[in-house]
């Protein structure tokens, strides 16, 4: 896995931050000036960890809740198994779980024709407080559930995660 | 041919893997961020192969193969594309014509061998490639005209079906927003085979004359969705594009652009259950509802009336569409009312994929364009099917069906 920290020769004679996309089912994590960034969350839970003494910083974007309900051999699918391998990645480059904090944007209730239980979205959130609780990851910021998309920008130097909709402005959390 | 689930999710992978191996070598010559964003095989009418392309000028590699599989594939860059890999490698390389070629065919070069490669390991046979080519044109005129005939055993004489499988990943730039795109066309007779020794089992195998059958039904669904538009607002509109493609689940989302879209969302239920979508662009949605309206209306932004006539707009063309599916399955097909959607494109698809992401890995989606030329307006219809339920509709499809989906108004109304 790449660690982007912002100072390719690029970033640096552009004077723009790097930007690292992180797609759906994918997480990716960053220090520095870089920025992480993921589009168009509608049920599926962005979960945005952040190491203040490092600068590190890691964004999973997970489609569904638990890797136990199914067979994939893609963690990052998944909010529990996403997370977790999320952790140790950020561990894996310097970060600590004792220090880091997270964010949480997405898991809409939006499209949902379930007609039993409750949705996707929901779900995704469910699982992905119980997964950051399993590490004692504190959540100190969140914009969830709602009927709307979202996308993400996260400052891997801040920990600032910028909240985008379509129809609702922007927040930072 | 028989194309099972297995198989093609398999050659899936194998496609999106060569595509970013191909994608590492040219990162490391030239010191640029690039990732690959979607990989897809799309089975589509050979008129239709690079529509994506649209008018712009494009310049590439293109290689024949042969061996275990035989065809040709591409690597195809914009303009702008390749000036950045040209000043990567040479700086100043950009200005000098001769010299941006070269470095375009130098880098194509070194990526399709890995492209190639790539599925020769997998095969394990070997896959010869020629020398490339370096190739330049607007369009899809850049593609090869692709092989010979989608299926010898069908007869594509008597169908009239002419349908190509073609594997296309698109790669994106990290630091620009351009995008490359490497296609590759399969002849069909090898690829039939490598498929048939590939599958695991003949149980979820689908024949391929019925997914070109489902194609052309698709087709005729949204010409019918198109002339109940036609009929709505007096504006002529005619079906473009339709192709079926197949995907991870985690890739149907971007079969959509991250802009903000409208449109409606229906759950279909029946064989098969799935989802279907018909979505506008934003400025298409506004021109569409204005056309509709008695009287003129010239706001500047998206009204309660705007969303009222796009929400009928979406239940009219859902059902033109549908009735066309039901009409050559031979079942019904009932759908849940219209649910209006005005949002990121991306963050509408996604709940979708994930409730079907329930169930399988991968998806067939079914795509499908139309355009007018009288005002800016396009309409995009996407349908997500439940994959074992497809499978189960297409086995009970009598092909000679296709014939029936002739557009018939007055059943509609």
């Amino acid at each position: 896995m790449k660690v982007y920290d912002g100072s390719t020769a690029e970033g640096a004679s552009t004077g723009e931050p790097d930007r690292v996309k992180v797609g759906i089912a994918e997480y990716r994590v960053a220090s520095g000036e870089a920025v992480l960034t993921t589009s168009g969350l509608g049920s599926c839970l962005g979960v945005a960890l952040h190491d203040a003494e490092t600068e590190t910083a890691g964004l999973v974007h997970a489609m569904l809740p638990s890797k136990d309900e199914m067979e994939s051999d893609n963690d990052a699918k998944f909010a529990d198994s996403g997370i977790r391998e999320l952790v140790r990645e950020l561990e894996r480059s310097g970060a600590d779980r004792a220090r880091m904090e997270a964010k949480i944007a997405g898991g809409s209730d939006m499209l949902d024709f379930s007609e039993n239980g409750s949705g996707i979205g929901v779900r995704n959130v469910e699982v992905g407080r119980r997964t950051l609780e399993e590490f004692d990851i504190p959540v100190v910021g969140e914009d969830v559930g709602g009927d709307h998309g979202r996308s993400l920008r996260l400052e891997a130097h801040s920990g600032t995660l910028v909240v985008k909709s379509a129809n609702h402005g922007s927040l930072r959390l | 041919m028989k194309v099972d689930i297995q198989s093609l999710g398999t050659f899936n992978r194998l496609a999106h893997e060569g595509a970013e191996q191909a994608t590492r070598s040219m990162c490391q010559m030239t010191g640029l961020d690039a990732a690959v964003d979607v990989t897809k095989i799309t089975l589509v009418d050979r008129a239709d192969v690079g529509e994506q392309l649209a008018g712009g000028e494009f310049v590439g590699v293109q290689f024949g193969f042969e061996g275990e599989l035989a065809g040709d594939t591409v690597l195809v860059f914009d303009r702008r594309g390749s000036e950045t890999i040209a000043e990567a490698l040479v700086p100043g390389g950009a200005d000098d014509g001769g010299m941006a070629r070269s470095s375009v065919a130098e880098i194509g070069n070194i990526m399709m061998s890995g492209f190639i490669d790539g599925w020769a390991d997998y095969l394990e046979a070997s896959i010869e490639h020629t020398p490339p080519t370096y190739v330049e044109g607007t369009g899809r005129e850049i593609l090869p005209a692709g092989p010979e005939s989608t299926d010898t055993e069908s007869g594509d004489a008597d169908s009239g079906l002419d349908q190509v499988f073609v594997f296309k990943s698109e790669i994106e730039w990290l630091d620009e927003s351009v995008s490359f795109y490497i296609y590759m066309l399969p002849e069909y007779d090898p690829l039939a085979g490598v498929i048939g020794r590939h599958a695991d089992s003949e149980d979820d195998a689908i024949p391929v004359d019925k997914l070109q059958v489902f194609n052309e039904m698709t087709y005729d669904g949204t010409q019918r969705a198109a002339e109940n538009v036609e009929m709505m607002t007096g504006i002529e509109t005619e079906a473009e594009v339709t192709q079926l493609s197949f995907a991870p689940i985690e890739d149907v989302p971007k079969q959509v652009g991250t802009d903000t879209y409208v449109g409606t969302v229906v759950e279909f239920t029946g064989v098969p259950s799935g989802f279907l979508l018909v979505l506008f662009d934003e400025a298409s949605a506004v021109h569409i509802a204005e056309a509709m309206m008695p009287v003129e209306m010239d706001a500047d932004e998206f009204t309660d009336q705007h969303e009222s006539a796009i929400e009928e707009l979406g239940n009219i063309m859902t059902s033109g569409f549908v009735d066309g599916w039901a009409n050559v399955l031979q079942t019904t097909v009932d759908h849940t009312p219209p649910r209006l959607v005005h949002d990121m494109g991306r963050a509408i698809v996604d709940p979708l994929a994930a409730q079907v992401g329930q169930h399988q890995e991968h998806a067939f989606i079914i795509d499908s364009e139309m355009r007018t030329d009288d005002i800016a307006f396009g309409a995009e219809i996407h349908a997500l099917p439940n994959e074992k339920e497809l499978r189960e509709a297409l086995d009970e499809l009598l092909v000679e069906r296709a014939d029936q989906t002739e557009a018939d108004v007055e059943q509609i109304f």
